[in-house]
């Protein structure tokens, strides 16, 4: 019944994070996701903490985010995501968008 | 980044987040207790829901003109607007902050400059009470509706509604509440929703999937008409920020003159709407507008808005 907390890390690349401390995107909509994105100095590494009410796809995360890091060569981040029923395609825009819109992208 | 380009977008479609921050002057919106700051409800995850990190609703403070400007803006696409625990303790807070930047201006100088008066604006997206944390969620209703009391004579409180849910439930009773209501055609502000009247009644008294028919009885144009809203405008983030500056340009006292319900007066002519519908018994709206003299009552809201307002008949307000 409970949310499950998930927390993954990958090795990304140092210096590769975003311009401010923290930035914000997407809303927890129905089969949406919001992400927080904060810098942090970890020699590169990116952590993930997922908070979703869906049980058993904790595999599924691991290889959407660990696809995540390595397309998008980002580093040195904590991501969290407030995930509602998000399908694995909708996580990997929201990450997408999520991390132009903080580096000073178009807005959506 | 463009702002012109995002003040013509739809303020239907916009999140809670853009709404806040374009309805001040670009570059002045300083969002409190935003995303950064977790504040998650913490009754959502015993019940194993989706949490969010705003809980639902954008608050902050920003300046149009000189004027201190403090904005509440839900998101209904985080579990429809719904206000809990912290989402209406966030709405409290701004309320409070805005009071205090009222009294520290007069502490200050003895008077308020009008063009100095912080003013609250609330863009409503809310279905009303959040049952997953009712109580709390009622207790927040009745704060608001306190704070709301505690502006009177002080500072204006501006309703917004054009958002994709509407204003509903509770919140209906506090944006009634407030000084001024905006509305466009797509907003909806009503007490019981579509969808709980035809739960309870059934269908054949209301069918919530029918969607003129909610248009005609929530809407704006409807709202407009019935004097339960102020000033109708387009769908667009630029529309609503042009009515509110026309709105704040006024004298306080003259702002106090859009209030609908609040006085003695403005009782009595409710009242007397009450003895209108039970001698009309009207099977629409459209027979209440036909009865201000709208002639051809089912082109109403057909007309482009600009039409709209040049030809519609509202109802005659017997308060001036």
């Amino acid at each position: 019944m409970a949310l499950n907390h998930l927390e993954f890390s990958y090795d990304g690349v140092a210096g590769a994070s975003i311009p401010a401390d923290w930035s914000h995107s997407g809303v927890v909509g129905s089969g949406d996701m919001e992400v927080l994105l904060t810098r942090k100095a970890q020699g590169g590494k990116v952590v993930v903490k997922v908070c979703t009410p869906v049980c058993g796809f904790d595999q599924v995360w691991d290889k959407v985010l660990a696809h995540f890091v390595a397309e998008s060569g980002c580093g040195d981040l904590v991501i969290e995501i407030n995930d509602n029923n998000a399908t694995p395609f909708i996580v990997s825009l929201r990450l997408q968008q999520a991390l132009s819109e903080a580096r000073g992208g178009d807005l959506q | 980044m463009n702002t012109d380009g995002l003040m013509e977008m739809s303020f239907y479609s916009a999140t809670a987040r853009r709404r806040a921050s374009q309805l001040v002057d670009p570059g002045t919106f300083s969002e409190l207790l935003a995303p950064n700051d977790r504040l998650v409800s913490p009754h959502l995850p015993e019940l194993g829901e989706a949490v969010s990190f705003d809980d639902g609703v954008v608050t902050g403070v920003g300046r149009i003109g000189a004027r201190p400007v403090f904005l509440i803006s839900q998101e209904g696409r985080f579990i429809g607007g719904a206000v809990g625990e912290i989402h209406g303790a966030k709405m409290v807070g701004i309320f409070r902050l805005a009071l205090q930047a009222y009294e520290t201006i007069l502490d200050r100088e003895g008077r308020v400059p009008e063009e100095r008066r912080p003013a609250i604006l609330i863009s409503f997206d809310t279905g009303g009470v959040r049952l997953h944390e009712a109580n709390a969620g009622l207790l927040a209703h009745a704060e608001i509706m306190d704070m709301i009391q505690e502006t009177k004579g002080k500072i204006p409180v501006i309703s917004l509604i054009g958002s994709k849910v509407g204003c509903f439930g509770g919140m209906g009773f506090v944006a009634a509440a407030t000084d001024v209501i905006v509305m466009s055609s797509l907003g909806r502000l009503g007490l019981t929703g579509p969808e709980v009247i035809e739960q309870e009644i059934g269908k054949e008294e209301f069918d919530a999937s029918d969607k003129s028919l909610i248009s005609r009885t929530t809407g704006g144009r409807h709202r407009y008409i019935m004097q339960d809203c102020n000033v109708l405008v387009d769908d667009t983030i630029r529309a609503f920020r042009r009515a509110v500056e026309e709105i704040l340009a006024l004298p306080y006292e003259e702002i106090c003159h859009y209030r609908r319900i609040g006085t003695y007066p403005l009782v009595q002519e409710q009242m007397a709407l009450v003895q209108q519908a039970a001698e009309l018994m009207p099977g629409d709206s459209m027979d209440v507008w036909r009865c201000y003299g709208n002639d051809e009552p089912e082109l109403l809201p057909e007309w482009e808005l600009s039409e709209f307002l040049c030809a519609v008949r509202r109802r005659p307000k017997e308060v001036p």
